[in-house]
């Protein structure tokens, strides 16, 4: 299978500050995904974040497909404040306008202030080609699968 | 697929809350402090394809 998927940005509220004073909302690449485990799947939104090196979720949806997230493999790593997040990997599917991959992705309790999960690098991106088009609002995937 | 997706207020209230959202995000299914409650809400609901976020305390500017 090798879709051609297409979404649009999705409008998040935004505080107005000092630099921004007239800034009420912020359009992000975030597109709703299911988290799969077994027979569990949950939707979720997730955004896709070029600058994230792998995906990671909120634990808490970890558990609503049956991990315990905490069994998994530990990573510490570094929010752009420099301080330390932990996230624990484990096996999952992803699914994404009904094409489904595997994916070792993280699951964090340190992502909380997070609205949705992160698509990121390895899990993502290098599984699909993506086109952000802001000022259409507009973003196409294509997959790398040829097959 | 919808097209430009607001959800500015739909999600409107929630501060630091689970939320279900609709099938297409229009409008929330469920809330609560975490996603299993949310979701149990919206299946009470009949919703058949529910969605999950999590409101964050403030929507302020984010630099992933």
């Amino acid at each position: 299978m090798s879709p051609n998927l297409k979404y649009d940005y999705r409008k998040f509220p935004a505080e107005p500050s000092d630099a921004f004073p007239r800034r009420f909302s912020a359009s992000r690449p975030v597109i709703p995904i299911s988290i799969i485990r077994g027979e569990l799947r949950v939707r979720y939104l997730a955004i896709i974040d070029s600058g994230a090196d792998l995906c990671i979720f909120h634990a808490e949806i970890g558990e609503l497909v049956g991990l315990a997230v905490e069994s998994g493999k530990l990573l510490r790593f570094n929010g752009i404040s420099g301080q330390q997040l932990a996230a624990y990997f484990h096996d999952i599917k992803i699914e994404v306008g009904g094409y489904e991959f595997d994916c070792c992705a993280g699951f964090s309790r340190d992502i909380s202030n997070l609205p949705y999960g992160l698509l990121g690098q390895l899990g993502f991106f290098n599984l699909f080609n993506v086109l952000f088009d802001y000022n259409k609002g507009k973003i196409e995937l294509k997959s790398k699968n040829n097959a | 697929m919808v097209e430009n997706i607001d959800l500015r207020e739909v999600l409107k209230g929630y501060s630091n809350k689970w939320v279900a959202l609709s099938t297409d995000s229009s409008r929330v299914v469920g809330v609560a402090d975490n996603p299993k409650e949310a979701l149990e809400q919206a299946r009470m609901s009949k919703e058949q394809s529910p969605i999950l976020t999590k409101a964050p305390q403030n929507y302020g500017t984010f630099i992933l």
